[in-house]
């Protein structure tokens, strides 16, 4: 499984994502997230935009990538729907991500923001698990 | 924590200092019985953890839409001492001045109801709705720094809003001292390609009609003059701009709580002192967001009217298309309140809040197909609440859970059998807005009147509703 949705509170959208390497669970929470923003099935992969960003753990890696993905959907007016991770360290990462120009009839909803709520980052035996809650 | 809550009256509730540690204010609920029963523990508990936070000026208000938020419960006011205490961006939510414009008409609903789905069409085919819809103004850097700083001033100048509709608005559709250089680039480039747009989820435009008018003679005063008026409600916010200064100042503002030494009961209250560069820069760029969200709805006020103009083929003055008033409510303020007797400036954090000054109009949104209300503000809520009121039904339920219950055809359906035209960009938006996923708002809107934090004016039900 690469992500679950998780029903908790009254106002957000949280979910886990899970993956056995770092690469696996920055790709895989970057299509969680795209999964709520817009159809992620119906986005084609036509063009195609570099990311590359540092931070001081992981765990803040990974919420700056997910609060740069929903920045860079509204700047650039895109959806996303493949994402590959080319090099990533603990506080490192560089990735190629594709979509389409947005439309509203791929569209599902806005994403506000990224929150510290119920927000964790853990490793274990098989891999990595992140909790992740939007604001929409 | 609700068991420790004390019945002051039949529509407030109390938790006195020592309902737990470090507490420095009361926390007071406005609620009826019904509305109490929905309201969430872990909501209350996040009211008496803001009870911690230093310099704050009690009570901790929570009011009868509350239900839980990010730190404090949307629907709650926190108010701080301007020397000594703090100022937070997760107190004021994501979305800064996500807030509602009333918009009244000379039209009637027997005028309206046969051009219905041609009129919510139209407004379809002007106002750009949902996630990933383009908006329709190109603004330089510069042009888009002057909406931050000037707000609804600058919607006048280029002939979007009128200076009537200026008058209407909340501090006038301008806060002073919005400062741009403190809104980051990263903000300014989510919020250029989206003014004028209305973004989805809560958002929406509704045509409604006045089933009641309690109170006839201010009714008449804000141009409401019959039932069967046709109103128009439009509510959105500050979108990505607003979205990116909140997401930056919590970030800023979690440092500050380290800095500052701050101690915190929730992370989530990240905050700091209010005489520090990362309260005052955050207030600065709160203000641009302010500005940006009332310049936002303004312009999409000219969209309506000319909507309105293209299917009744009149003018829109002709039709008395006026603005009854502009409200935000997420948002903070440095203002003037009686605290203890005495006067004092703090700054009120009001989430999910409206104002509720003396005779200044307050305005409560129902959920999507259920009754909205107009309501006049009172001296009461000056004493009780910070002057301020509700700002919705307020959601039992959440979106998740919403799409995963309810399916948007039936919903969409649903309210066409009640004769309410719908619209949306996809199904799953009617279904996370299910009236049932909110509180009763009549429930809520009894509670503020019964209080007297607010006291209805008019009622208004949906005709027809144009959602992102």
């Amino acid at each position: 499984m690469k992500y679950r949705f998780i029903d908790d509170l009254t106002s957000d959208v949280m979910f886990e994502v899970y993956g056995k390497s770092l690469k696996e669970v920055f790709e895989n929470a970057a299509e969680a997230l795209f999964s709520v923003i817009c159809q992620i099935k119906k986005v084609e992969p036509k063009v195609s935009r570099e990311i590359e960003m540092e931070a001081e753990s992981a765990g803040e890696l990974m919420f700056d990538w997910l609060q740069e993905l929903i920045a860079r959907s509204d700047i650039e007016g895109m959806f996303f729907s493949k994402f590959e991770v080319l090099e990533v360290s603990e506080t490192r990462l560089k990735a190629r991500i594709w979509g389409e120009e947005a439309s509203p009839e791929k569209g599902e909803t806005v994403v506000k923001a990224v929150t510290y709520y119920g927000y964790s980052f853990a490793r274990d035996g098989k891999g990595y698990r992140v909790r992740v809650s939007l604001d929409i | 924590m609700k068991e420790k809550l004390k019945r002051i009256g039949d529509f407030e509730w109390e938790l006195d200092e020592n309902s737990r540690e470090r507490m420095k204010a009361k926390a007071r609920i406005i609620a009826n019985d019904a509305v109490m029963e929905a309201i969430e523990d872990d909501a209350v508990q996040q009211l008496t953890n803001v009870a911690t936070l230093p310099g704050v000026v009690s009570p901790v208000v929570g009011l009868p839409d509350m239900h839980w938020g990010y730190g404090l419960p949307m629907g709650a006011v926190g108010a701080f001492d301007s020397e000594h205490g703090i100022i937070s961006a997760g107190l004021c939510g994501f979305d800064i001045n996500c807030g509602i414009n009333l918009i009244k008409t000379d039209l009637t609903s027997d005028e309206v109801k046969p051009k219905l789905k041609e009129l919510v069409a139209e407004l379809f085919r002007n106002i750009p709705a949902g996630v990933g819809a383009k908006g329709k103004l190109k603004l330089s850097e510069d042009e888009l720094k002057d909406v931050l700083v000037r707000g609804v001033d600058w919607a006048v100048e280029k002939d979007y809003a009128t200076k009537e509709d200026k008058e209407r608005t909340e501090e006038k559709g301008r806060m002073e001292g919005a400062d741009p250089s403190k809104v980051s680039a990263l903000a300014m480039k989510r919020g250029g390609p989206q003014l004028g747009t209305l973004g989805a989820g809560n958002h929406f435009l509704e045509i409604q009609e006045v089933s009641n008018i309690p109170d006839r003679e201010t009714a008449k005063r804000w141009g409401i003059n019959e039932e069967k008026q046709v109103m128009i409600m439009l509510h959105c916010g500050s979108r990505g701009l607003g979205h990116q200064v909140a997401s930056d100042y919590l970030r800023i503002q979690e440092q500050a709580v380290k800095k500052y030494n701050i101690w915190l009961p929730d992370r989530q209250l990240a905050c700091a002192p209010v005489n520090s560069p990362e309260g005052q820069d955050f207030f600065a760029a709160m203000k641009c967001a302010v500005n940006y969200a009332f310049a936002n709805r303004a312009v999409m006020t000219k969209w309506v009217r000319e909507s309105f103009e293209n299917v009744f083929k009149r003018e829109w003055e002709e039709m008395g298309m006026k603005t009854v008033y502009a409200i935000a409510h997420n948002i903070v303020k440095l203002e003037e309140h009686k605290v203890n007797g005495e006067k004092r400036m703090v700054y009120v954090h009001r989430k999910g809040a409206t104002r509720s000054f003396p005779d200044t109009p307050v305005i409560i949104a129902g959920s999507m197909g259920t009754a909205s209300y107009l309501l006049k503000g009172t001296e009461t809520a000056m004493e009780k609440t910070f002057g301020s009121s509700a700002h919705g039904a307020g959601r039992v339920m959440s979106r998740h859970a919403a799409i995963k219950k309810f399916r948007g055809t039936e919903i969409a359906s649903g309210l066409e059998k009640r004769g309410i035209v719908s619209k949306s960009t996809h199904p799953k938006v009617m279904a996370e807005e299910a009236p049932e996923a909110y509180k009763d708002v009549e429930a809520v809107v009894d509670s503020v009147h019964g209080a007297g934090v607010s006291l209805k004016v008019a009622r208004m039900v949906p005709l027809g509703v144009m959602k992102g």
